[in-house]
């Protein structure tokens, strides 16, 4: 491949053709070092840390010791048996890819997460009490072995929906993978080359990499063989694998390959970071164990009661599951799932793509974003911000589309100036993109020349026209030495035959060259107070963070350099000096047009907004004040002792809300100090920091409680991304070591997509919070009969089996519709929840759920079920302590209460009846308690109480199965539904209607009352 | 919680204070929330207890047809067991009889009136009769003649007594019908004879309206043969005759039926 594009780049490997074959013989050492200073970032050993950054001694060594050290030969290379040795020992020159949790593993999980364990319990309990039974009595009856397997299968078959509804998102996850373009450093064939590996650089000819996705430098880097730096990444001597060569042309050595490079190192640093519980993954931990909690000392107590009451230690091991059965809501996780892949899809279809399903809400908890500056917040390409021409300064609009450029374009200067920059150009859009929006098509040329091309070509049209009307007749490209380019044109003005001779460059060796200035069109002599001008505009644009050119002409004579004169470019055989000054010509990368709308956005919603980059700090503070992260009236302790004119150590750091921070001084910082700087500052700007450096940011952001999300598109951010607690990568721009590592890839490399995040993760919490308040009521209903059955000896209100179809059943689209409600209030202007104090299921929720509506809805239901017997005969005086008559099998003329006997068949079947009624009764109180939960604070009719159509879909679902039961599977015994007379159906209405009431002047309360006692205790 | 001592006990005391307040406030609000919720059940309860009739319950759907049930009352199984020389173990069994037909005393019965057979007798009220059911027509097991009802001589009787439902009007000449399943190793005898329902007790009233009402009786009367080596036999009696009553039923072994198993050691 190398010999593919000499002229641009080539690796020769010394003879040897293979690259992954010349590696060193201490790569095991290397690899146990690594190993190392993993096992020390656990420790947290800053310091250690910190020193061994970078592996890699290499840079210092001279050819001579390399070549000793590797065992080769500059000019020979290796043997081929050599080689193939290298190769057995190292293997591949390959990034092992990260290690993926087996899908058995997965479903594993599944089976035994969350409530899985208790009823498998319930399950195990209902086997044990069948077999203590069967030992007793041969011809005792299935029911409980049955129960027990229905239990095992409501585990089972949710386990499998939970995995199926994970794996499905995960597939549409690697659907959307193949569509982000994998290879963001495209091998164009000629234009750019990926450097295969590590490499000592040997020779170079005006070689410059992109380093950007190291070390976040959107600038290229030129590489010599001089050894200029300790620090690896910064020495130039060094090309790192998978960065690209932008020109130029290097010999050098593979120093390491695969795993042992510096990406390969960062790579593994990033598998090696511990994954964070999400958020909402240590809420939904919270909430089973109350549930848990609740479910298994309740069951205990009753246990206790049950066995001092006298009853068998089966008939209570019965009770047990009973209670744990009713108490736990089976079907709320896989609701849970259900509802955060919901809302995964639909930030999918906003542009984020959530990989995991629980980082759906953690935007939504995020109280810092750290962000990487390269990529993220700004466009990362070069544009033209700034022009400096008649002794003013004029802003460039740097939008995406360069479509608004309002800066006086009527001054003769501009014209000239214009030409110049039209002119003095190498770079060429890429032929047959006529069809492409300029700012979107190919350039071949560096990122300057590229800028200035799209520049001219949005301002003056055709520039490729107007370089045939100049023809050009001779040229100096630029070089390190010279630091200006410099071309001769014939003008497209027939009537002038002279030739123009245009030059860009550093704008001080520009300005050497000249002897006038342009203004207004005007040459004038340059004076002092012209250069002072010049270098007041020259420091305030590089102040900016920006890079500036120098533009500079000369009309040759005509009479001198006559039509056919020959231009030599060796010897110069015209005038390089007394030119005429025209004007300034600053670039940057700048923000992306949404940037400062988003971060503003964050701001609003509580969320600190941090830049941590491994750009310079001008430009990083610079981009930082563009987009906002550093607001308009802030200073840093820095501008406050320049504006004040005193030493810095004299400002009070009081008085500065901003801070600039480069790696320098981070590394000197002790994490007391780095949570000091993270709680004083509102508004921070790290530069010049390395990936490990990033960690450290983000693990102190951690120390104070924030849920930090970072952002990122290089290798250098991956580890970061992955300890943070949300990692978001760009799908465009990013690395594939950045997108393995986050949690969620924002498919248009859009930062305002965020605030999306940030919305719907905000949404999904309430709305979790919605749907398990819902589902937790009616547990109570389900509770109270097995309570009131062991205590008061009613015949069993309600079944095990029928609680199983409210959990599994009439409930759950119900709870899915939840996730469809709107916000209830402007949630992007409050603050973000606090990890530890705002929590999914708080006090106030459960026992409002559990002990106001939960109550309510029981006594509902026991109205039906009341109703149900007394009309049939037994009213409920006669139903207390009946429970002993009532189930044995022997007793077949158990007397009502009007004289009647009732054999026992005849008896379960009215209790089945009972079990109908009471699941009736639930179901129809659950509508109300659906149509309440809509809200927390406002009125439903606020709310608007059609506007999410899903709820009535909901309510539908929930009558719609109840009658399938009732009426369509009534006469399947097994299921214990009969056919109920249709007015037991309304029985419970006015407890629905009543539970509504209620809620509405819970809501009215609070919305009167904000703070008060009842504010508290009742808003969830 | 809260800050040293040092700082006054005044901020405490009004934390304190405060703190009370709150929790005071709670626990009236629960008297009060609870208060009511109690008051709203009880008073559904009231309004559903008055759609109720005293006399006769609302739905009879769920027992359209009568169960069958045995005396003596099973204390399991349907398993009777029992020594012939040892009294004891048959005493409960007896007891048990003697006390189920306490009711259907002579001395019981004098004011019940004496109805005509073989019809079914409607009555419109007020008030309410109930036909007197002979007891002597259970013969050897009315327990008039043998106080043992025959377990001493290894005869034994089982009653059977059909379950009683209001309004229920059986059709045709309703008899319980018991054979011995399996092996003949027992003859069966009925008293009445034929086991014969007769009509006249139908239809009932209910508890309220049709007090003192007796539901007739139907005994078996086991006689084990000498031949046979067991001494045990699976009963069945079934209610025949009637095309209204039924008799067979896959989920209910007691609709219209019954078994029972006599097993008798010397």
């Amino acid at each position: 491949m190398a010999q593919k594009t000499p002229e641009i780049y080539s690796v020769e490997l010394s003879g040897t053709e293979d690259v992954g074959k010349t590696d060193t013989g201490d790569g095991k050492e290397k690899y146990r070092g690594l190993k190392d200073k993993r096992l020390e970032l656990k420790k947290n050993h800053q310091k250690e840390e910190l020193k061994k950054e970078v592996d890699l001694e290499d840079h210092k060594l001279s050819i001579k010791e390399l070549e000793r050290k590797y065992g080769t030969n500059i000019v020979t290379g290796l043997s081929s048996t050599q080689a193939a040795e290298l190769l057995a020992r190292n293997g591949p020159n390959a990034l092992t890819p990260p290690k993926e949790t087996p899908e058995i593993v997965k479903f594993l999980k599944q089976m035994v997460g969350g409530f899985s364990i208790l009823l498998w319990i319930g399950a195990i309990l209902c086997w044990i009490a069948y077999g203590i039974q069967y030992f007793n009595d041969k011809s005792s009856s299935l029911d409980s072995v049955y129960l027990g397997c229905v239990l095992a299968l409501v585990v089972i078959l949710t386990g499998i929906f939970a995995y199926y509804q994970e794996a499905k998102s995960t597939n549409i996850m690697a659907s959307f993978s193949k569509m982000i373009p994998q290879q963001a450093l495209v091998i164009r064939d000629s234009e750019k080359k990926t450097i295969p590996a590590d490499i000592r650089l040997l020779s170079t000819q005006g070689c410059k990499v992109d380093n950007s996705s190291l070390t976040g430098e959107s600038e290229p880097q030129s590489r010599s063989c001089e050894f200029t730096h300790d620090n690896p990444l910064e020495t130039k001597n060094i090309g790192f694998y998978s960065t690209t060569c932008l020109e130029g042309t290097a010999t050098g050595m593979v120093i390491n390959t695969g795993d042992r490079t510096i990406i390969g190192q960062i790579a593994s640093l990033a598998s090696g970071v511990g994954h964070e519980k999400t958020p909402i993954a240590i809420e939904i931990e919270h909430f089973v164990h109350i549930v848990a909690g609740v479910a298994v000392s309740i069951g205990i107590l009753f246990f206790i009661i049950a066995v001092s009451m006298k009853y068998y230690v089966l008939d209570s091991i019965i009770f047990l599951i009973g209670i744990i059965v009713a108490n736990v809501p089976e079907g709320l996780l896989a609701t849970v799932t259900v509802t955060l892949s919901l809302t995964a899809k639909r930030m999918a279809k906003k542009n984020c793509l959530v990989k995991n399903l629980e980082a759906v809400e953690t935007l939504g908890s995020t109280s810092i974003i750290c962000s990487d500056k390269t990529g993220t917040l700004t466009q990362n390409r070069m544009t033209v911000a700034h022009l400096w021409f008649d002794n003013q300064i004029f802003v460039a609009d740097t939008s995406e589309d360069h479509s608004n450029q309002v800066f006086d374009q009527s001054s003769g200067t501009w014209a000239s100036l214009s030409k110049i920059i039209t002119l003095c150009n190498r770079a060429e859009f890429r032929p047959g993109q006529e069809s492409v929006p300029i700012m979107k098509k190919v350039v071949v040329g560096d990122a300057s020349e590229t800028a200035l091309l799209k520049f001219s070509e949005v301002i003056l049209g055709d520039v490729m026209e107007i370089r045939k009307r100049n023809r050009k007749v001779a040229e100096i490209p630029f070089n390190s030495t010279n630091k200006f380019q410099l071309s001769i044109h014939e003008t497209d003005d027939p009537s002038d035959k002279r030739f123009l001779m245009v030059m860009k460059g550093a704008p001080e060796r520009v300005l050497e060259k000249c002897s006038t200035i342009m203004v207004n069109g005007q040459e004038q002599p340059l004076d002092d107070s012209t250069a002072e001008a010049f270098h007041t505009a020259y420091m305030e644009l590089g102040g900016l963070g920006e890079r500036v050119l120098g533009f500079c002409h000369l009309y040759l004579p005509a009479d001198k350099f006559p039509e056919t004169y020959s231009f030599d470019v060796d010897t110069v055989n015209f005038p390089t000096s007394n030119l005429c000054f025209v004007g300034l010509l600053s670039m940057i990368d700048p923000p992306r047009s949404t940037v400062p709308d988003a971060v503003t956005k964050c701001r609003s919603a509580g969320i600190k907004v941090i830049m941590v980059t491994g750009d310079h700090p001008i430009t990083a503070k610079a981009i930082a004040k563009s987009v906002g992260i550093i607001s308009a009236n802030s200073e840093t302790v820095e501008d406050i002792a320049k504006r004040l004119n005193i030493p810095v150590e004299q400002v009070s750091k009081r008085d500065a809300k901003a801070a600039v921070v480069t790696g320098m001084e981070l590394k000197d910082m002790s994490p007391e100090q780095l949570d000091e700087l993270l709680t004083d500052y509102s508004e921070i700007v790290f530069a010049r920091t390395s990936p490990q450096q990033k960690l450290i940011i983000v693990e102190g952001c951690q120390r104070q409680d924030a849920v930090v999300a970072v952002t990122g598109d290089g290798v250098n951010d991956s580890p970061a991304l992955k300890k943070a607690d949300i990692g978001i990568a760009m799908g465009i721009a990013g690395s594939d070591a950045a997108k393995n590592a986050a949690d969620m890839v924002l498919l248009d490399d859009n930062f305002a997509s965020i605030v999306t995040g940030v919305e719907e993760g905000r949404l999904i919490f309430d709305n979790l919070k919605k749907t398990i308040a819902y589902t937790l009521t009616k547990n109570i209903a389900e509770l109270c009969p097995f309570l009131i059955y062991i205590i008061a000896g009613l015949p069993l209100p309600i079944g095990t089996i029928t609680i199983l179809f409210i959990d599994l059943g009439t409930d759950i689209i119900p709870s899915i519709a939840l996730a469809y409600e709107k916000a209830e209030s402007d949630i992007m202007n409050r603050k973000p929840r606090h990890k530890k104090k705002d929590r999914l299921v708080n006090a106030p929720l459960a026992i409002y759920s559990y002990l106001h509506i939960g109550l309510m809805q029981a006594l509902g239901a026991f109205v039906v079920y009341f109703t149900v017997y007394a009309q049939e005969g037994f009213r409920p005086s006669a139903l207390i302590n009946l429970r002993v008559e009532w189930e044995k099998d022997s007793v077949n003329d158990l007397e009502d209460s009007y004289g009647q006997e009732w054999t026992q068949y005849q008896r379960k079947y009215l209790e089945w009846t009972g079990y109908t009624a009471f699941f009736v009764g639930i179901m129809i109180q659950q509508i109300a308690d659906l149509i309440i939960r809509k809200t927390r604070r406002n009125s439903i009719f606020q709310q608007g109480l059609f506007r999410n159509k899903v709820i009535w879909v909901g309510i539908a679902s929930q009558i719609i199965i109840a009658l399938i039961l009732s009426y369509g599977l009534g006469s399947v015994s097994a299921l214990n539904f009969t056919m109920l007379r249709p007015q037991y159906w309304f029985v419970a209405v006015p407890h629905a209607i009543l539970i509504w009431v209620y809620d509405e002047v819970r809501k009215l309360f609070i919305r009167l009352y904000p703070g008060s006692w009842w504010d508290k205790n009742m808003y969830y | 919680m809260g800050p040293p001592t040092y700082m006054g006990s005044v901020v405490d005391q009004m934390v304190i204070m405060h703190y009370g307040t709150v929790i005071s406030l709670i626990l009236l609000f629960y008297l009060v929330f609870y208060g009511f919720l109690a008051a709203l059940f009880s008073f559904t309860m009231w309004a559903m207890l008055q759609t109720l009739n005293d006399e006769v319950p609302k739905y009879r759907d769920q027992i359209p047809s009568p169960g069958l049930m045995v005396f003596p009352k099973p204390v399991t199984a349907l398993d009777y067991s029992f020594r012939v020389s040892d009294p004891e173990s048959y005493r409960g069994y007896v007891d048990d009889l003697t006390k189920f037909l306490k009711s259907y005393d002579l001395e019981e019965q004098k004011n019940l009136t004496a109805c005509p057979d073989g019809a079914l007798r409607e009555q419109k009220g007020p008030t309410y009769t109930a036909c007197q059911f002979p007891v002597v027509s259970l013969k050897g097991c009315s327990g008039v003649e043998d106080p043992e009802f025959g377990y001493s001589t290894g005869n034994p009787c089982i009653l059977v007594k059909m379950n009683r439902i209001i309004g229920l009007k059986p059709q045709g000449k309703p008899r319980i019908n018991c054979i011995s399943k399996g092996e003949k190793t027992a003859t069966l005898s009925t008293y009445p004879s034929n086991g014969t329902i007769d009509l006249k007790y139908f239809p009932y009233y209910g508890k309220k309206l049709h007090v003192r009402y007796l539901q007739p009786l139907v005994a078996v009367q086991v006689a084990f043969n000498t031949t046979s080596t067991g001494k045990e036999v699976t009963v069945e009696c079934k209610i025949d005759g009637s095309p209204n009553l039924r008799n067979q039923d896959d989920r209910d072994k007691f609709l219209g039926r019954v078994v029972f198993k006599i097993t008798m050691h010397a």
